[in-house]
Protein backbone atom coordinates (compact mmCIF):
# COMPACT_ATOMS: atom_id res chain seq x y z
CA UNK A 1 0.00 0.00 0.00
CA UNK A 2 1.33 3.33 -1.15
CA UNK A 3 2.03 6.16 1.85
CA UNK A 4 -1.11 7.51 3.35
CA UNK A 5 -1.33 11.13 3.90
CA UNK A 6 -1.50 12.75 6.91
CA UNK A 7 -5.70 13.21 6.54
CA UNK A 8 -5.98 9.62 5.57
CA UNK A 9 -3.68 8.24 8.63
CA UNK A 10 -5.56 10.64 11.25
CA UNK A 11 -9.03 9.35 9.65
CA UNK A 12 -8.10 5.77 10.77
CA UNK A 13 -6.19 6.17 13.82
CA UNK A 14 -9.19 4.73 15.80
CA UNK A 15 -10.00 1.66 13.53
CA UNK A 16 -6.01 0.84 14.09
CA UNK A 17 -6.30 1.46 17.61
CA UNK A 18 -9.24 -1.05 18.15
CA UNK A 19 -7.49 -3.63 15.83
CA UNK A 20 -10.80 -3.02 13.66
CA UNK A 21 -8.47 -1.70 10.66
CA UNK A 22 -7.06 -4.35 7.79
CA UNK A 23 -3.19 -5.07 8.26
CA UNK A 24 -2.33 -2.96 5.22
CA UNK A 25 -3.90 0.02 6.58
CA UNK A 26 -2.86 -0.43 10.11
CA UNK A 27 0.49 -0.69 8.88
CA UNK A 28 0.59 2.33 6.61
CA UNK A 29 -0.81 4.08 9.31
CA UNK A 30 1.48 3.00 11.59
CA UNK A 31 4.03 3.77 9.56
CA UNK A 32 2.78 7.29 9.12
CA UNK A 33 2.19 8.18 12.80
CA UNK A 34 5.78 6.67 13.48
CA UNK A 35 6.71 10.21 12.09
CA UNK A 36 4.01 12.31 12.66
CA UNK A 37 3.93 14.52 15.43
CA UNK A 38 0.46 14.84 15.76
CA UNK A 39 -0.49 11.00 14.89
CA UNK A 40 1.96 9.27 17.15
CA UNK A 41 0.81 10.95 20.03
CA UNK A 42 -2.92 10.37 18.98
CA UNK A 43 -2.69 6.92 18.05
CA UNK A 44 -0.74 5.86 21.76
CA UNK A 45 -3.55 7.98 23.49
CA UNK A 46 -6.29 6.00 21.45
CA UNK A 47 -4.79 3.08 22.33
CA UNK A 48 -4.52 3.84 26.18
CA UNK A 49 -8.31 4.27 26.32
CA UNK A 50 -9.09 1.14 24.64
CA UNK A 51 -6.79 -0.58 27.05
CA UNK A 52 -8.84 1.34 29.50
CA UNK A 53 -11.70 -0.58 28.55
CA UNK A 54 -10.41 -3.18 29.52
CA UNK A 55 -10.48 -2.64 33.12
CA UNK A 56 -14.30 -2.89 32.89
CA UNK A 57 -14.69 -6.09 32.12
CA UNK A 58 -15.82 -8.75 35.02
CA UNK A 59 -12.71 -9.97 37.33
CA UNK A 60 -11.85 -13.63 35.87
CA UNK A 61 -9.87 -15.70 38.19
CA UNK A 62 -7.72 -17.83 37.14
CA UNK A 63 -7.88 -21.36 38.54
CA UNK A 64 -4.58 -20.81 40.87
CA UNK A 65 -2.71 -24.46 39.77
CA UNK A 66 -3.25 -23.42 36.10
CA UNK A 67 -2.03 -20.42 36.73
CA UNK A 68 1.49 -21.52 38.89
CA UNK A 69 1.41 -23.96 36.12
CA UNK A 70 1.55 -21.19 33.09
CA UNK A 71 4.37 -18.99 35.37
CA UNK A 72 6.26 -21.83 35.77
CA UNK A 73 6.38 -22.68 32.03
CA UNK A 74 6.89 -19.28 31.37
CA UNK A 75 9.98 -18.97 33.62
CA UNK A 76 11.43 -22.53 32.65
CA UNK A 77 10.71 -21.85 28.86
CA UNK A 78 12.59 -18.59 29.60
CA UNK A 79 15.52 -19.64 31.10
CA UNK A 80 16.07 -22.01 28.66
CA UNK A 81 16.05 -19.42 26.03
CA UNK A 82 18.21 -17.37 28.25
CA UNK A 83 20.69 -19.71 28.51
CA UNK A 84 20.41 -21.23 24.91
CA UNK A 85 21.41 -17.53 23.73
CA UNK A 86 24.07 -16.80 25.98
CA UNK A 87 26.40 -19.48 26.21
CA UNK A 88 29.23 -19.71 23.70
CA UNK A 89 30.12 -22.67 21.20
CA UNK A 90 32.83 -23.64 22.54
CA UNK A 91 34.81 -26.38 19.81
CA UNK A 92 36.76 -25.30 16.60
CA UNK A 93 35.84 -23.70 13.51
CA UNK A 94 35.15 -26.54 11.44
CA UNK A 95 32.57 -27.68 14.48
CA UNK A 96 30.22 -27.81 11.63
CA UNK A 97 31.60 -30.97 10.53
CA UNK A 98 31.52 -32.63 13.44
CA UNK A 99 27.67 -31.64 13.99
CA UNK A 100 27.16 -33.58 10.66
CA UNK A 101 28.94 -36.37 12.31
CA UNK A 102 26.27 -36.90 14.16
CA UNK A 103 23.96 -37.45 11.90
CA UNK A 104 25.61 -40.04 10.46
CA UNK A 105 26.98 -38.00 7.30
CA UNK A 106 30.61 -37.26 8.71
CA UNK A 107 33.51 -39.24 8.27
CA UNK A 108 35.10 -38.85 11.62
CA UNK A 109 32.39 -41.06 13.79
CA UNK A 110 33.84 -44.46 14.04
CA UNK A 111 30.71 -46.44 15.55
CA UNK A 112 31.40 -49.21 17.85
CA UNK A 113 27.85 -51.15 17.61
CA UNK A 114 25.97 -50.37 14.95
CA UNK A 115 23.84 -53.51 15.20
CA UNK A 116 20.28 -52.07 15.08
CA UNK A 117 17.85 -52.80 18.02
CA UNK A 118 15.07 -52.90 16.06
CA UNK A 119 14.42 -52.04 12.17
CA UNK A 120 13.42 -48.72 13.60
CA UNK A 121 16.36 -47.61 15.62
CA UNK A 122 20.02 -47.54 15.69
CA UNK A 123 22.58 -46.99 18.10
CA UNK A 124 26.34 -45.69 18.24
CA UNK A 125 28.53 -46.33 20.75
CA UNK A 126 31.55 -45.22 19.98
CA UNK A 127 35.19 -46.21 21.75
CA UNK A 128 36.14 -45.63 25.26
CA UNK A 129 38.76 -43.76 24.51
CA UNK A 130 36.52 -41.44 22.22
CA UNK A 131 34.35 -40.20 25.32
CA UNK A 132 35.08 -37.22 26.55
CA UNK A 133 33.99 -35.17 29.68
CA UNK A 134 33.39 -31.45 29.79
CA UNK A 135 34.84 -29.37 32.61
CA UNK A 136 32.31 -27.50 34.57
CA UNK A 137 35.24 -24.83 35.46
CA UNK A 138 34.97 -23.83 32.18
CA UNK A 139 37.02 -25.71 29.69
CA UNK A 140 34.23 -26.24 27.46
CA UNK A 141 35.66 -24.22 24.73
CA UNK A 142 38.53 -27.19 25.01
CA UNK A 143 35.52 -29.86 23.93
CA UNK A 144 36.55 -32.09 21.65
CA UNK A 145 33.99 -31.93 19.02
CA UNK A 146 34.72 -34.71 16.81
CA UNK A 147 34.67 -37.11 19.88
CA UNK A 148 31.40 -35.35 21.24
CA UNK A 149 29.98 -36.20 17.84
CA UNK A 150 31.03 -39.53 17.80
CA UNK A 151 29.85 -40.12 21.52
CA UNK A 152 26.68 -38.92 20.46
CA UNK A 153 24.38 -41.94 19.51
CA UNK A 154 21.09 -41.10 17.40
CA UNK A 155 18.15 -43.59 17.57
CA UNK A 156 15.58 -42.54 15.43
CA UNK A 157 12.01 -42.22 15.64
CA UNK A 158 9.38 -44.23 16.89
CA UNK A 159 10.08 -46.61 19.88
CA UNK A 160 8.31 -46.19 23.14
CA UNK A 161 9.57 -46.89 26.15
CA UNK A 162 6.30 -49.03 27.40
CA UNK A 163 6.75 -50.69 23.71
CA UNK A 164 10.09 -51.66 24.66
CA UNK A 165 9.67 -53.46 27.93
CA UNK A 166 7.03 -55.26 26.67
CA UNK A 167 9.20 -56.20 23.27
CA UNK A 168 12.50 -56.61 25.75
CA UNK A 169 10.26 -59.30 27.89
CA UNK A 170 8.44 -60.75 24.24
CA UNK A 171 12.55 -61.23 23.26
CA UNK A 172 13.31 -62.92 26.81
CA UNK A 173 10.81 -65.69 26.21
CA UNK A 174 11.56 -66.35 22.99
CA UNK A 175 15.15 -66.73 23.66
CA UNK A 176 14.18 -69.01 26.34
CA UNK A 177 11.67 -70.92 24.34
CA UNK A 178 14.87 -71.18 21.33
CA UNK A 179 17.24 -72.18 23.71
CA UNK A 180 15.15 -74.94 24.75
CA UNK A 181 15.08 -76.36 21.06
CA UNK A 182 17.13 -74.19 19.28
CA UNK A 183 21.00 -74.06 18.23
CA UNK A 184 23.01 -71.95 19.80
CA UNK A 185 23.20 -68.73 16.98
CA UNK A 186 19.63 -68.11 17.26
CA UNK A 187 19.56 -67.42 20.96
CA UNK A 188 23.18 -65.40 20.25
CA UNK A 189 21.52 -63.41 17.78
CA UNK A 190 18.75 -61.92 20.17
CA UNK A 191 20.56 -61.67 23.54
CA UNK A 192 22.36 -58.52 21.85
CA UNK A 193 18.60 -57.09 21.23
CA UNK A 194 17.97 -57.91 25.13
CA UNK A 195 20.96 -56.37 25.95
CA UNK A 196 20.35 -52.87 24.24
CA UNK A 197 16.65 -53.21 25.60
CA UNK A 198 17.70 -53.35 29.07
CA UNK A 199 20.88 -50.71 28.60
CA UNK A 200 18.07 -48.75 27.35
CA UNK A 201 15.50 -48.82 30.27
CA UNK A 202 18.38 -49.05 32.54
CA UNK A 203 19.18 -45.57 31.34
CA UNK A 204 15.91 -44.33 31.59
CA UNK A 205 15.20 -45.04 35.06
CA UNK A 206 16.72 -45.21 38.37
CA UNK A 207 18.06 -42.49 41.08
CA UNK A 208 20.75 -40.93 38.96
CA UNK A 209 17.92 -39.92 36.44
CA UNK A 210 17.28 -36.57 35.94
CA UNK A 211 14.54 -35.99 33.53
CA UNK A 212 13.66 -32.11 32.13
CA UNK A 213 10.44 -31.39 30.53
CA UNK A 214 10.26 -30.16 27.13
CA UNK A 215 8.27 -27.50 26.66
CA UNK A 216 6.92 -25.56 23.67
CA UNK A 217 5.09 -22.31 23.19
CA UNK A 218 1.37 -23.50 23.20
CA UNK A 219 1.50 -27.12 25.24
CA UNK A 220 0.07 -27.26 28.30
CA UNK A 221 1.70 -30.12 28.94
CA UNK A 222 5.41 -31.50 28.07
CA UNK A 223 5.92 -32.46 24.29
CA UNK A 224 9.05 -34.15 25.30
CA UNK A 225 11.36 -35.27 27.87
CA UNK A 226 14.96 -35.67 27.84
CA UNK A 227 16.01 -38.12 30.39
CA UNK A 228 20.12 -37.98 31.98
CA UNK A 229 21.23 -40.82 33.28
CA UNK A 230 23.88 -38.89 35.09
CA UNK A 231 25.62 -42.09 36.31
CA UNK A 232 26.07 -44.01 32.90
CA UNK A 233 26.13 -40.93 30.72
CA UNK A 234 22.89 -41.85 29.08
CA UNK A 235 20.80 -39.21 27.42
CA UNK A 236 17.68 -40.22 25.79
CA UNK A 237 14.69 -38.10 24.44
CA UNK A 238 11.23 -38.50 23.62
CA UNK A 239 9.03 -36.84 21.77
CA UNK A 240 5.68 -36.43 20.73
CA UNK A 241 3.14 -34.42 19.14
CA UNK A 242 6.24 -32.35 17.63
CA UNK A 243 5.30 -31.12 13.88
CA UNK A 244 7.61 -32.04 11.29
CA UNK A 245 10.52 -29.91 10.46
CA UNK A 246 9.94 -27.23 7.21
CA UNK A 247 11.58 -28.77 4.39
CA UNK A 248 14.93 -28.22 3.63
CA UNK A 249 15.37 -28.36 7.89
CA UNK A 250 15.82 -30.61 10.78
CA UNK A 251 15.79 -30.40 14.48
CA UNK A 252 18.78 -30.27 16.47
CA UNK A 253 19.20 -30.82 19.84
CA UNK A 254 21.47 -28.56 22.13
CA UNK A 255 22.87 -29.43 25.67
CA UNK A 256 23.03 -25.99 27.27
CA UNK A 257 25.79 -25.70 30.59
CA UNK A 258 26.98 -22.25 32.07
CA UNK A 259 30.40 -22.61 29.03
CA UNK A 260 28.45 -23.91 25.92
CA UNK A 261 26.11 -25.03 23.74
CA UNK A 262 26.17 -28.59 22.70
CA UNK A 263 24.94 -30.24 19.61
CA UNK A 264 23.65 -33.54 20.65
CA UNK A 265 22.33 -34.94 17.27
CA UNK A 266 19.62 -33.22 14.57
CA UNK A 267 16.88 -35.26 14.10
CA UNK A 268 13.17 -35.68 12.06
CA UNK A 269 9.87 -36.72 14.59
CA UNK A 270 8.33 -39.55 12.39
CA UNK A 271 4.17 -38.89 11.36
CA UNK A 272 3.21 -39.16 14.17
CA UNK A 273 5.22 -36.30 15.82
CA UNK A 274 7.32 -39.28 17.88
CA UNK A 275 11.21 -39.56 18.31
CA UNK A 276 13.27 -41.10 20.28
CA UNK A 277 17.15 -40.32 20.13
CA UNK A 278 19.74 -41.73 22.72
CA UNK A 279 23.11 -40.30 23.45
CA UNK A 280 26.02 -41.44 25.34
CA UNK A 281 28.05 -38.03 26.51
CA UNK A 282 29.88 -37.43 29.98
CA UNK A 283 28.48 -34.23 31.17
CA UNK A 284 29.34 -32.79 34.93
CA UNK A 285 26.33 -34.04 36.92
CA UNK A 286 25.66 -29.73 37.99
CA UNK A 287 27.02 -28.41 34.35
CA UNK A 288 23.44 -28.81 32.46
CA UNK A 289 21.43 -25.83 31.93
CA UNK A 290 18.85 -26.25 29.91
CA UNK A 291 17.98 -28.77 27.01
CA UNK A 292 16.81 -26.64 23.81
CA UNK A 293 15.68 -27.61 19.91
CA UNK A 294 16.03 -25.21 17.20
CA UNK A 295 15.26 -25.72 13.83
CA UNK A 296 18.22 -26.00 11.29
CA UNK A 297 19.07 -26.26 7.91
CA UNK A 298 19.68 -30.20 7.17
CA UNK A 299 22.49 -31.52 8.19
CA UNK A 300 22.96 -29.27 11.72
CA UNK A 301 24.56 -26.11 12.63
CA UNK A 302 27.66 -25.41 14.80
CA UNK A 303 25.50 -22.95 17.03
CA UNK A 304 21.95 -22.50 16.95
CA UNK A 305 20.68 -20.25 14.90
CA UNK A 306 16.65 -20.71 14.19
CA UNK A 307 13.77 -20.87 16.32
CA UNK A 308 13.51 -22.60 19.64
CA UNK A 309 10.99 -25.50 18.99
CA UNK A 310 10.72 -26.89 22.17
CA UNK A 311 13.20 -26.33 25.55
CA UNK A 312 13.29 -27.08 29.40
CA UNK A 313 15.22 -26.05 32.15
CA UNK A 314 16.83 -28.68 34.07
CA UNK B 1 -2.66 16.89 20.69
CA UNK B 2 -3.28 18.97 24.10
CA UNK B 3 -1.01 16.41 26.90
CA UNK B 4 -4.37 17.31 29.03
CA UNK B 5 -5.85 15.07 26.30
CA UNK B 6 -3.88 12.18 27.09
CA UNK B 7 -5.72 9.33 28.07
CA UNK B 8 -4.27 7.81 31.52
CA UNK B 9 -2.05 5.13 31.84
CA UNK B 10 -3.89 1.78 33.50
CA UNK B 11 -1.34 1.12 35.82
CA UNK B 12 -3.22 2.19 39.56
CA UNK B 13 -4.21 -1.03 39.91
CA UNK B 14 -1.52 -2.97 40.14
CA UNK B 15 1.55 -0.39 40.92
CA UNK B 16 2.75 2.32 39.08
CA UNK B 17 4.35 2.17 35.60
CA UNK B 18 7.56 3.21 36.38
CA UNK B 19 7.63 -0.64 38.02
CA UNK B 20 6.54 -2.68 35.05
CA UNK B 21 8.87 -0.22 33.23
CA UNK B 22 11.99 -1.10 35.41
CA UNK B 23 10.87 -4.90 34.97
CA UNK B 24 10.24 -4.63 31.32
CA UNK B 25 14.25 -3.43 31.19
CA UNK B 26 14.86 -6.59 33.37
CA UNK B 27 13.38 -9.17 30.79
CA UNK B 28 15.23 -7.13 28.28
CA UNK B 29 18.41 -8.25 30.08
CA UNK B 30 17.22 -11.47 30.38
CA UNK B 31 16.16 -11.28 33.64
CA UNK B 32 13.54 -14.61 34.08
CA UNK B 33 12.83 -13.51 37.17
CA UNK B 34 11.51 -10.24 36.42
CA UNK B 35 9.30 -11.88 33.75
CA UNK B 36 7.47 -13.87 36.86
CA UNK B 37 7.02 -10.36 38.32
CA UNK B 38 5.35 -8.76 35.54
CA UNK B 39 3.18 -11.86 35.54
CA UNK B 40 2.33 -11.67 39.09
CA UNK B 41 0.61 -7.78 38.80
CA UNK B 42 -0.87 -8.68 35.53
CA UNK B 43 -2.24 -12.11 34.90
CA UNK B 44 -5.22 -11.47 36.70
CA UNK B 45 -6.40 -8.32 34.47
CA UNK B 46 -5.32 -10.19 31.29
CA UNK B 47 -6.88 -12.86 32.10
CA UNK B 48 -10.12 -11.32 32.75
CA UNK B 49 -9.99 -9.20 29.89
CA UNK B 50 -8.98 -12.47 27.14
CA UNK B 51 -11.74 -14.58 29.06
CA UNK B 52 -14.29 -12.02 28.68
CA UNK B 53 -13.26 -12.04 24.51
CA UNK B 54 -13.08 -15.89 24.33
CA UNK B 55 -15.61 -17.24 26.80
CA UNK B 56 -13.25 -20.02 27.17
CA UNK B 57 -10.82 -20.53 30.13
CA UNK B 58 -8.81 -22.81 27.75
CA UNK B 59 -8.16 -20.77 25.30
CA UNK B 60 -7.93 -17.96 27.69
CA UNK B 61 -4.97 -19.50 29.45
CA UNK B 62 -3.74 -20.16 26.22
CA UNK B 63 -3.87 -16.12 24.93
CA UNK B 64 -2.25 -15.34 28.63
CA UNK B 65 0.41 -17.43 28.10
CA UNK B 66 1.03 -16.18 24.53
CA UNK B 67 0.86 -12.78 25.12
CA UNK B 68 3.54 -12.96 28.33
CA UNK B 69 6.10 -14.81 26.15
CA UNK B 70 5.59 -12.63 23.39
CA UNK B 71 6.81 -9.98 26.53
CA UNK B 72 10.01 -12.13 26.87
CA UNK B 73 10.45 -12.36 23.50
CA UNK B 74 9.90 -8.64 22.70
CA UNK B 75 10.37 -6.61 25.65
CA UNK B 76 12.84 -4.51 23.47
CA UNK B 77 9.96 -3.21 21.19
CA UNK B 78 8.18 -1.83 24.36
CA UNK B 79 8.39 2.05 24.25
CA UNK B 80 7.67 4.05 27.18
CA UNK B 81 6.50 6.99 25.18
CA UNK B 82 3.64 5.02 23.28
CA UNK B 83 2.10 4.41 26.28
CA UNK B 84 2.33 2.00 29.72
CA UNK B 85 3.66 -1.33 29.95
CA UNK B 86 0.11 -2.35 30.64
CA UNK B 87 -2.00 -0.53 27.52
CA UNK B 88 0.95 -2.63 25.68
CA UNK B 89 0.12 -6.25 27.45
CA UNK B 90 -3.06 -5.82 27.41
CA UNK B 91 -2.95 -4.68 23.91
CA UNK B 92 -1.28 -7.91 23.12
CA UNK B 93 -3.44 -9.93 24.87
CA UNK B 94 -6.38 -8.21 22.94
CA UNK B 95 -4.98 -9.00 19.96
CA UNK B 96 -4.60 -12.27 20.16
CA UNK B 97 -7.96 -12.62 21.23
CA UNK B 98 -9.67 -11.35 18.34
CA UNK B 99 -7.11 -13.11 16.02
CA UNK B 100 -8.72 -16.24 17.51
CA UNK B 101 -12.14 -15.10 17.29
CA UNK B 102 -11.60 -14.42 13.77
CA UNK B 103 -9.97 -17.97 12.95
CA UNK B 104 -13.74 -19.06 15.03
CA UNK B 105 -15.37 -17.28 12.53
CA UNK B 106 -13.63 -18.14 9.26
CA UNK B 107 -14.06 -21.48 10.46
CA UNK B 108 -18.24 -21.07 11.21
CA UNK B 109 -17.41 -22.11 14.63
CA UNK B 110 -18.51 -18.70 16.55
CA UNK B 111 -20.84 -16.40 14.97
CA UNK B 112 -21.13 -13.12 16.15
CA UNK B 113 -22.20 -12.73 19.43
CA UNK B 114 -24.14 -9.61 20.36
CA UNK B 115 -23.53 -10.35 24.48
CA UNK B 116 -20.06 -9.12 24.56
CA UNK B 117 -21.07 -5.83 24.35
CA UNK B 118 -20.25 -3.41 26.88
CA UNK B 119 -23.62 -2.81 28.52
CA UNK B 120 -23.25 -6.14 30.89
CA UNK B 121 -19.98 -3.63 31.89
CA UNK B 122 -21.48 -0.54 32.36
CA UNK B 123 -23.46 -2.08 35.20
CA UNK B 124 -20.08 -4.03 36.65
CA UNK B 125 -19.93 -4.35 40.05
CA UNK B 126 -16.48 -2.89 40.99
CA UNK B 127 -14.15 -5.87 41.63
CA UNK B 128 -13.78 -5.91 44.91
CA UNK B 129 -10.14 -7.14 45.25
CA UNK B 130 -9.02 -4.07 43.68
CA UNK B 131 -7.53 -0.91 44.51
CA UNK B 132 -9.14 2.57 45.08
CA UNK B 133 -7.18 4.07 42.03
CA UNK B 134 -8.66 1.22 39.59
CA UNK B 135 -11.75 1.33 40.59
CA UNK B 136 -11.75 5.31 40.09
CA UNK B 137 -10.56 4.46 37.13
CA UNK B 138 -13.30 1.94 35.99
CA UNK B 139 -15.68 4.50 36.79
CA UNK B 140 -14.20 7.26 34.89
CA UNK B 141 -14.24 5.01 32.37
CA UNK B 142 -17.87 3.96 32.93
CA UNK B 143 -19.23 7.47 33.03
CA UNK B 144 -17.77 7.71 29.55
CA UNK B 145 -19.47 4.85 28.19
CA UNK B 146 -22.81 5.91 29.92
CA UNK B 147 -22.27 9.11 27.72
CA UNK B 148 -21.95 8.06 24.52
CA UNK B 149 -24.82 7.94 22.00
CA UNK B 150 -25.83 4.31 20.92
CA UNK B 151 -25.16 4.47 17.53
CA UNK B 152 -21.24 5.32 18.44
CA UNK B 153 -21.30 2.07 21.36
CA UNK B 154 -22.32 -0.10 19.17
CA UNK B 155 -19.83 0.79 16.85
CA UNK B 156 -17.04 0.82 19.32
CA UNK B 157 -18.61 -2.82 20.75
CA UNK B 158 -18.41 -4.36 17.55
CA UNK B 159 -14.98 -3.08 17.01
CA UNK B 160 -13.82 -4.14 20.57
CA UNK B 161 -15.81 -7.47 21.01
CA UNK B 162 -15.77 -9.29 18.11
CA UNK B 163 -12.80 -8.40 16.05
CA UNK B 164 -15.03 -6.47 12.88
CA UNK B 165 -13.07 -4.53 10.65
CA UNK B 166 -14.78 -1.01 10.03
CA UNK B 167 -16.07 -2.81 6.35
CA UNK B 168 -17.82 -5.55 8.29
CA UNK B 169 -19.26 -3.04 10.90
CA UNK B 170 -20.71 -1.39 7.97
CA UNK B 171 -22.46 -4.50 6.34
CA UNK B 172 -23.32 -5.56 10.07
CA UNK B 173 -25.33 -2.46 10.87
CA UNK B 174 -26.36 -1.38 7.54
CA UNK B 175 -24.24 2.26 7.30
CA UNK B 176 -21.47 3.58 4.78
CA UNK B 177 -18.44 2.76 5.69
CA UNK B 178 -17.60 6.44 6.04
CA UNK B 179 -20.33 6.32 8.60
CA UNK B 180 -18.77 4.15 10.51
CA UNK B 181 -15.48 5.52 10.64
CA UNK B 182 -16.98 8.91 11.90
CA UNK B 183 -18.67 6.96 14.26
CA UNK B 184 -15.79 5.09 15.84
CA UNK B 185 -13.45 8.10 15.87
CA UNK B 186 -16.48 10.21 17.40
CA UNK B 187 -16.72 7.92 20.27
CA UNK B 188 -13.03 7.46 21.16
CA UNK B 189 -12.88 11.09 21.31
CA UNK B 190 -15.78 11.18 23.93
CA UNK B 191 -14.48 8.51 25.59
CA UNK B 192 -10.96 10.08 25.83
CA UNK B 193 -11.67 13.21 27.24
CA UNK B 194 -13.32 12.45 30.46
CA UNK B 195 -10.77 9.52 30.90
CA UNK B 196 -8.12 12.67 30.86
CA UNK B 197 -9.96 13.79 33.82
CA UNK B 198 -8.67 10.96 35.58
CA UNK B 199 -5.47 11.35 34.74
CA UNK B 200 -4.99 15.10 35.63
CA UNK B 201 -6.68 13.91 39.21
CA UNK B 202 -4.00 11.28 39.57
CA UNK B 203 -1.13 13.22 38.55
Amino acid sequence: MNAMTHEEAFSELAAVALDAASPEIANAVRTHAEACPECGPELASMEETIAALGTLVPSGQMNRGRSAGIRSRLLMRARAERELRSAPVPGPPDIARGVASLTGQGQRMTPGAQRPVTGETRTFTPPESQRVRTDARGSGRGVNWYAIAATIALVITGAQMLRMTSERNRLREQVAALDSVAPAQVSDSAAPMIAQRDSMIAAMTGPDVKVVPLMNQNAREPVGRMMWNRASNDWIMVTYNLRPPKPGMTYQVWLVTADAKISAGTFKPDAAGKTMMHARYALDRDALRSVAVTEEPEGGMPAPTGPMVIAGAA
Amino acid sequence: MNPSERAPSYSGENGSNAEDTALIRRIVDADETALGALYDRWVRSLYSLVLHLLKDPDEAEDVVEETFWQAWRKADSYEPSKGAVSTWLLTIGRRKALDRLRARKRNREDPIQDERGFSDLRSTSPDPGSEAEGSELREHVRAALRELPEEQREVLELGYFSGLSQAEIAERTGQPLGTVKTRMRLAMQKLRAPLSIHRGAAQ
